[in-house]
Parts: C-alpha cells; sequence; structure tokens
C-alpha cells in the first residue's frame, strides 16, 4: 500500500476568511436511483485517478456502488439493483468541513467543492458521521476520501457516460448515464418532466417510482 | 510487470507464494498463456496420462493483466486443468466478481495439486491464505455455497468473492462445472469434478490491495477512446439490450439452431422462434460483469402471468437466458415455453453443471426414444422408474439433470461424462452401434447451434484444443459472410467469408485462434472484439491497453506470434496425450447427414471437411498426416524446449 498520500484533482487551492460567504457548488454529481449495474469502472477510474502512482483499488475510490435503497417495489422486493453512493455538495461550508477540528478543508476554485487537504488530516473521522449521506470513505490507510469533483470534469461521470444507450442522441434510446454532472436547476428540470413529453429520463424515473420496473432496459 | 502465484498442495496441506517473473509474462502473456505454461510445467513432472480425477491432476486459475485496469472491456479469469470428461486439455472461462476481487489480493494466479482429505474451501485474504474446514457446505448447491461464506466470511476487508462447485462437483461428474459467485459459469471440460475429486469445495477471496498500472496516463486515454468507440459502434445496441438472446431470432432465419439433437435447424412453437419474451413479460435488472462498458447481462424475474408453465416457477428471479442456454433447452430438448427455458438455466447454473454437455446427452436419449430404437423397460432401467422421455417435458428433463447431479441411477453414470462417452457406453451396453445419433466434435459435446453449413465453424468442432468447440476459433468471417473482414485478414481475398468454397476456412480458423487466445490471455471479454472484430484488434488496439497495464511493448506481429504460442502449446498438450489427426473430426451426423431445412439445406460437412482441415494444419505448419507439430513450427514460435519434450516421446512428426 503506497505511503504517498492521496492525489487530489483541483484546479487550484483557495482558502476562504472564516466569516466569508462561500458559493456553493453550482455543478453537481448525481446519481440515479436502480440503473446503476455494477459494473464498478466508475470506482476503478476514480482510484487510478486519485492515486498518487498509478494503483487501481476500489477501496480508495471517493464514490461507492450500494445496494439500491431497499424501497419494496413489485419487481425489487429487496433491492435488486444498485446505486452509486457520492458526495451530494451540501451548501458550503459542508456539514463535513464544519466539523473538521483542523480545518482541513479548502475549495477549488472553480467547482467550489470542499477538499481534504491530506497532509492537514489528521484522521480523526470526524467528518465520517459528520457527513449526512455517509459518503466520506475511509480508505484501508486510513486517509478520509471525499469526492473533489476532480477539478470540474468527473471521471467517474465518463466512465459511466459512456454506456452507449446514454448518449446517442437521436437513436434508439437517449438517457442521462446513471452518473452525471449538471446544474441543480437542470437536473431538478430533466427529473420532472412528465413521460406524455417524450423525455425518457423523466418516464424511467416515474417508472421506477411507481415500481413499475426495477430498470428501464 | 510481476506477479504472484500460489501454490496449494491439497495433500500435505502446504501453500507456496511463488513470483511469476517478467519473463514469464513476456513469453506467455497473461491469463490463459501462463495457466497453460503453469500446467505444462507441472506435467513434465508428473504422468501426463494420468487419471484427470487422481490428485495428481492440476487446477490452476488465473485472471490476466488487463482484468480491473479500468480498460473496460469486462473480466474474464480462466481455469485450466487436464478434463475428466475429454481426457484431454480442458480450460474454461467465466466472468463475475471473483476474477475482479482477486486482482485486489496478493495473488493472481492459482495453481491446485494433491488431494485433501477431508472437504475444505480456500480462503485467501490479501496475502493471508487459509485452508478451512468445508464441511458444512458439503452437499450444498452452488447458491447456497455461495451465500453461506459471504456471510461467513464477512465484510471486511471486502465482501468475499466465490468459486464454488456444487453436488454434481462433489459426486465428480464428469460434465460438472466451476461457478463464479453462483452467478456466472465455468461450464466447459468438467473443472467441477476436478475440484471435487481433491476434495476442495470452494475458493473464496477478499482483497483491499491495489493493483499496480504501469503506465496509468495511457491507460486511462486508452479506455476513454475505447468508451467513445463503444460509444459510436452501432452493433451495441441491440447487443447491450438483448445480449446474446439477440441471436435467436437472427438464427430462426438463417437456420442456425440445433432442434431436436440437431434433427432440425429452426425452432417450433410460436413465441420460442422471437426474442420478444424479454420485452414483453420481463421485468428485469441490469446486471454487468465487472469493469465493462457493455453489461449486456440482465435479470428476470417470473410472475406467474407469462403462461401456463410459468405457474410453477413464481417468484424465481435468475440471470436472463442467453443464447446457449436457450439453444440447449429450446433446441436440443425442443422445451417450448420462455419461462421453462429460463427455469433450465437456473437449474443448471445452481446443480454447476455444463447445459451443453447435458442437453446433448439428453436429447440423444431422447431421439433414441423417438425412433423406438429403445423401449419403455430400457428407460426404466435407466432410470429405476418409468419416464416418458417426450420432447420438451420439463419433469422429464429435470429428473435426467438430478439423476446425473446426484448419480441416482444408470443414466446418470453413464450420461455423466457427455454425450461421446455416454453414446460409447450405452452402444456397449445395448450392444448396439448408436454412435449415429450422437452430436460431438473431437469427443467433446456439440455447442447447440447448427454448423454443417458452415466449413469454417466445422473446422473449429475438430480442431479446438478442448474438444468442440466454438470459442478458440469463433467462425465470425464466416457466419455472416463478412467480405470486409476477409479481405482485411487475407489481402484483399474474400474467399473466407464465402460458404461455398473451402479456401481460407483453415486459414481463418488458425488466425482467429491466435487472436482469441491473446484476448484470453489479457483476460477481457471476447464479445467487445466481436463487436467490431476489424476495430479493436486484439494485436493491435488492445496491444496498446496491454503495454500500458504492463509496461511490455510489443508490436501487432510479436503479439500474433504469442497468439500462436499459446495455441500450440495447448495442441502440444494433446499431442503428448497421443492425440492425431484422426482425433481431429467430427460426429457422423454431422460428417454425412444433409439438413433439410434452414438457409442452406442438403449441407454436409463431409464436402469440405479434409481440404479445410489440410488448409488449417498448413496454415500451422504442422505435418498433414499425422496431424502432429513439426519442429519447425514449434522453433517459429520459440518453443524449441516443446518440442524437444515431444521428440522424447514420439509425439513430433
Amino acid at each position: 500500500m503506497s505511503s504517498v498520500p492521496q492525489k487530489e484533482l483541483v484546479t487550484g487551492v483557495e482558502r476562504y476568511p472564516l466569516d466569508a460567504e462561500v458559493p456553493n457548488v453550482v455543478e453537481k454529481l448525481f446519481s440515479l436511483r436502480n440503473q446503476c449495474t455494477e459494473c464498478n469502472v466508475c470506482e476503478v477510474a476514480c482510484s487510478l485517478v486519485h492515486s498518487p502512482d498509478g494503483t487501481v483499488n476500489p477501496q480508495y475510490a471517493r464514490l461507492k456502488i450500494n445496494h439500491a435503497p431497499a424501497k419494496p417495489s413489485k419487481v425489487s422486493p429487496g433491492g435488486l439493483g444498485f446505486v452509486a453512493d457520492i458526495c451530494h455538495h451540501c451548501g458550503n461550508p459542508p456539514p463535513c468541513a464544519e466539523v473538521c477540528p483542523t480545518d482541513a478543508f479548502y475549495y477549488d476554485p472553480k467547482t467550489k467543492a470542499a477538499v481534504i487537504e491530506q497532509d492537514n488530516c489528521i484522521q480523526c473521522m470526524e467528518c465520517v458521521p459528520g457527513c449526512p449521506f455517509d459518503t466520506v470513505f475511509v480508505a484501508p490507510s486510513g486517509e478520509l476520501l471525499k469526492c473533489d469533483l476532480c477539478g470540474g470534469d468527473p471521471v467517474c461521470v465518463k466512465a459511466c457516460a459512456a454506456r452507449p444507450e446514454m448518449l446517442n442522441e437521436g437513436k434508439q434510446y437517449v438517457r442521462l448515464p446513471v452518473l452525471f454532472y449538471a446544474e441543480q436547476a437542470d437536473f431538478n428540470k430533466e427529473h420532472k418532466q412528465v413521460p406524455e413529453m417524450g423525455d425518457e429520463v423523466g418516464m424511467m424515473q416515474a417508472m421506477l417510482e411507481a415500481g413499475k420496473i426495477s430498470s428501464p432496459a | 510487470m510481476e506477479s504472484r502465484l500460489l501454490r496449494v498442495d491439497l495433500t500435505t496441506g502446504k501453500m507456496r507464494s511463488e513470483v511469476i517473473p517478467h519473463s514469464v509474462f513476456e513469453r506467455w502473456i497473461g491469463g490463459s498463456g501462463i495457466n497453460n505454461w503453469i500446467m505444462w510445467e507441472h506435467f513434465l513432472t508428473h504422468d501426463i496420462n494420468c487419471d484427470p480425477r487422481g490428485p495428481d491432476n492440476i487446477f490452476v486459475f488465473g485472471v490476466g493483466p488487463l482484468a480491473g485496469t479500468g480498460a473496460g472491456s469486462g473480466i474474464k479469469g480462466r481455469i485450466t486443468f487436464k478434463s475428466p470428461c475429454y481426457n484431454m486439455f480442458g480450460d474454461s472461462a467465466g466472468g463475475g466478481k471473483f476474477p475482479y476481487m482477486l486482482r485486489f489480493t496478493a495473488f493472481e494466479y492459482i495453481a491446485i495439486t494433491g488431494k485433501s482429505p477431508k472437504p475444505v474451501y480456500l480462503h485467501i485474504c490479501n496475502d493471508e491464505v487459509s485452508l478451512v474446514d468445508a464441511s458444512h457446505l458439503w452437499g450444498r448447491d452452488t447458491l447456497e455455497t455461495h451465500t453461506m461464506l459471504r456471510e461467513e466470511l464477512g465484510t471486511y476487508p471486502s465482501h468475499a468473492h466465490t468459486l464454488s462447485i456444487s453436488q454434481a462437483g462433489e459426486n465428480q461428474v464428469g460434465i460438472a462445472s466451476v461457478v463464479s459467485d453462483a452467478l456466472r459459469i465455468h461450464a466447459r471440460c468438467g473443472g467441477g469434478a476436478v475440484m471435487g475429486s481433491k476434495n476442495l469445495k470452494a475458493i473464496a477471496v477478499q482483497g483491499n490491495g491495489g493493483l499496480k498500472i504501469q503506465m496509468p496516463e495511457e491507460m486511462l486515454a486508452w479506455s476513454d477512446d475505447f468508451r467513445q468507440k463503444i460509444d459510436e459502434n452501432e452493433a451495441v445496441y441491440g447487443f447491450k439490450r438483448r445480449g446474446t438472446l439477440g441471436a435467436v431470432e437472427m438464427y430462426q432465419h438463417i437456420g442456425s439452431h440445433f432442434w431436436r439433437n440437431n434433427q432440425g435447424n429452426m425452432f417450433r412453437g410460436g413465441e420460442i422462434t422471437s426474442d420478444n419474451w424479454v420485452k414483453k413479460y420481463h421485468k428485469y435488472s441490469e446486471v454487468c460483469s465487472s469493469d465493462c462498458f457493455i453489461a449486456c447481462d440482465a435479470k428476470y424475474k417470473i410472475d406467474g402471468t407469462e403462461s401456463e408453465a410459468a405457474k410453477k416457477y413464481i417468484g424465481e428471479t435468475f440471470r436472463r437466458p442467453e443464447y446457449l442456454t436457450t439453444g440447449s433447452a429450446a433446441g436440443a430438448l425442443d422445451v417450448r415455453d420462455w419461462s421453462e427455458v429460463a427455469h433450465w438455466g437456473k437449474i443448471t447454473n445452481d446443480y454447476g453443471i455444463d447445459n451443453q454437455d447435458l442437453s446433448c446427452a439428453i436429447s440423444f436419449l431422447m431421439e433414441l426414444k423417438q425412433r423406438d430404437l429403445i423401449s419403455d423397460s430400457d428407460v426404466a432401467e435407466l432410470f429405476d422408474r418409468e419416464q416418458s422421455l417426450r420432447w420438451g417435458n420439463m419433469d422429464d428433463i429435470e429428473f435426467c439433470v438430478e439423476s446425473i447431479v446426484f448419480q441416482k441411477n444408470l443414466f446418470g453414470k453413464i450420461f455423466g461424462d457427455g454425450p461421446y462417452l455416454g453414446a460409447i457406453r450405452y452402444s456397449e451396453l445395448k450392444g448396439q452401434n448408436f454412435m449415429k445419433y450422437a452430436t460431438y466434435g473431437k469427443g467433446g459435446a456439440s455447442f447447440t447451434e447448427e454448423m454443417r453449413p458452415f466449413p469454417t465453424w466445422m473446422n473449429n468442432m475438430a480442431v479446438a484444443s478442448r474438444g468442440a468447440d466454438h470459442l478458440k476459433g469463433i467462425g465470425l468471417i464466416e457466419k455472416f459472410q463478412r467480405k470486409d473482414l476477409s479481405k482485411i485478414y487475407f489481402d484483399g481475398r474474400t474467399e473466407a467469408a464465402d460458404l461455398s468454397v473451402p479456401t481460407l476456412k483453415g486459414a481463418s480458423t488458425a488466425l482467429i485462434e491466435n487472436q482469441v487466445a491473446l484476448l484470453n490471455s489479457y483476460g477481457v471479454c471476447l464479445f467487445h472484439w466481436m463487436l467490431d472484430p476489424a476495430g479493436y484488434t486484439p494485436q493491435d488496439y488492445y496491444g496498446k491497453a496491454y503495454a500500458a497495464a504492463t509496461g511490455i511493448d510489443r508490436t501487432p506481429d510479436e503479439l500474433m506470434l504469442d497468439g500462436a504460442r499459446i495455441c500450440n502449446l495447448e495442441k502440444a498438450f494433446n499431442s503428448r496425450i497421443g492425440m492425431r489427426r484422426e482425433h481431429d473430426t467430427v460426429c457422423e451426423r454431422w460428417m454425412w447427414e444433409p439438413t433439410d431445412e434452414g438457409m442452406y439445406p442438403g449441407s454436409v460437412a463431409a464436402e469440405m471437411f479434409n481440404p479445410v482441415l489440410d488448409e488449417y494444419y498448413e496454415w500451422r505448419g504442422w505435418d498433414k498426416d499425422s496431424g502432429l507439430q513439426t519442429r519447425k513450427s514449434l522453433e517459429d514460435v520459440g518453443l524449441g524446449d516443446v518440442a524437444d519434450v515431444l521428440e522424447n516421446e514420439g509425439s513430433l512428426a
């Protein structure tokens, strides 16, 4: 196991004074429930780009594939599908950063995502229960791992977005990937579209909610 | 590039970790190449004619260097051993999470010899290895074994992933398989019987170690490019949605099914002839092998409304049937209900048994019954009870499966090694020659597709190192009549895609065998390559990813030579066992009995069989009369040491 600290992918180091108004993250990562296939590509890619020496290890990924929340439905009584647990990038300063005793968090100037400064982190793990969504992870070496949005070009999105039916506009299937990087308003807009509008994302999500399908295939 | 091999001697319980040096990777690429080499070295010091079910046989598991690197081309682990059912070289690939997880432990290759005095399972947790008592798992099927092991081993350092056998393996049934994570099956050649004969119930792995990529930047760039290529590939759409099941409709059109023990080549019964089933009834979730950009797999769940027969299986959920599950049930056995086909897939998986061998054995017997060659009392003698042996009768079929898995009766004992040995034994027992009705090639069970009109496929069946096999030298160019591919591979010539002439058929088997050997050695899935054989060439395109992962940079020509070396070693193994040209043959039905339906009626294999076989040997540089390798052909691929061994034993031409 590497003794070199994990590599954060940021566009610069930005520190705000304690009383400053920190702008919120505008473009966030979203994950659609139950449509993940547990192919692990996002975990593998995430761990590889953040590795200081080119090591793949899903335990070092800043997102984890989990069994879908057990919301019993006709076809998915025990949570047949999977979901990627990823950082929600709460309003700044985020709860994980607020509980940090050493102020080890700083902000990416471009994305405004809170990032852990591995050199300042004392690995007290306060941020793990501090996160309301359980998306701060502990690496086998004890390091704390939080999504840094890869400086604005998340590799997990690229990996997941590769699924062909998701990107080929105008072809048979047009839909968002399981993981995607968008503004909250855009997400909400697409998310709320009614099926009649012909948007497959809205339709799929509506059918998923209604328990009519466990996956849109 | 280095890797670690775990050697386990079950007789003494001793375990040893060995380093696989860079030089071995340079010679054997990885994955199945290194597996073959480990087995070859083992049989230099052990009797190669040993009983495959004895302690001298070796069981190797290996995973290639591209697996789990984010390359996105799927992951296939590979088991290699001397086959107990065909008594020759045996290997089998399988996906799932087991090989993925093995990459994050200290080991990538496992070689198991000897025989444990009591049932055990092998537990690998990072670099700690132990043999654990498995008496509580003995007698359980693969799903129960997997579930119990997962519960037992907990979630630290990771969830456990398993490779296990069922009761069939424990009873050393020749066609028993090894199942990864209770979901993905290493079916061919009877690896389950080898594990069972060693009293090894399962292998469980847990790991949280890292996997070093030699050139991470190049690897990421390659996988980015690969994603885009997959994304632009139209063929991926249908494949993604239906997997290999999409072939059902197309094969019905060509007449390429294997109906009733290949008496016909089209499915009968309305609904079964298309893949509408998956669209119409089945709300399923997608599942996927690790590290794959395609995700062709899915799950079904039967809710009882599909058909009358489905009422028996309410609540059953498993992987959606893929083509060969359908081909063996709806084809070989003429089952006409989709939920029964799905159920067949589930029981053969849970019992860990190869559905190709199994369906050929059962349909052989059903055909004898159909032709009144055996009477009701003969059937009662085989099964110790009355059996109708009607085509498509699922109750009968399930009883046949259980007879073999639990070795319940004479049928189980005779047909436990598949249709070829089963037909020989049954013919001897009855004093009649029934071989005309058995479907096999080179001693291995047929895979359930019509092949008579396709000379390259027939050649595959006859020469594949592990018996009748379509995955060693896939006849892609010919079946889909891809003249474009033929032009690329053979300097502008198109004959390889022309069904009416024997030219370039043997050549395309040899060429594709080399390419497939490379892919198997990288540890990736074949489907990505099959969706665009010219775009994702194993020697060129994948070669770049191999270089990024291992730091071994080779030219496409060198890699093709590596592929040929791997194929030649498999051939040499079989030559040492005593296999010659006369073994490279197929069954009488394919040879002489013409097809009477489909797109190519009146086809028989005999028309082109020998010229194609000659061309194959010629292309490989082997001796045409004996079918043996020559010293020159071996030295050309850098196997002088192998030639020496063969010469000492008189197996060199």
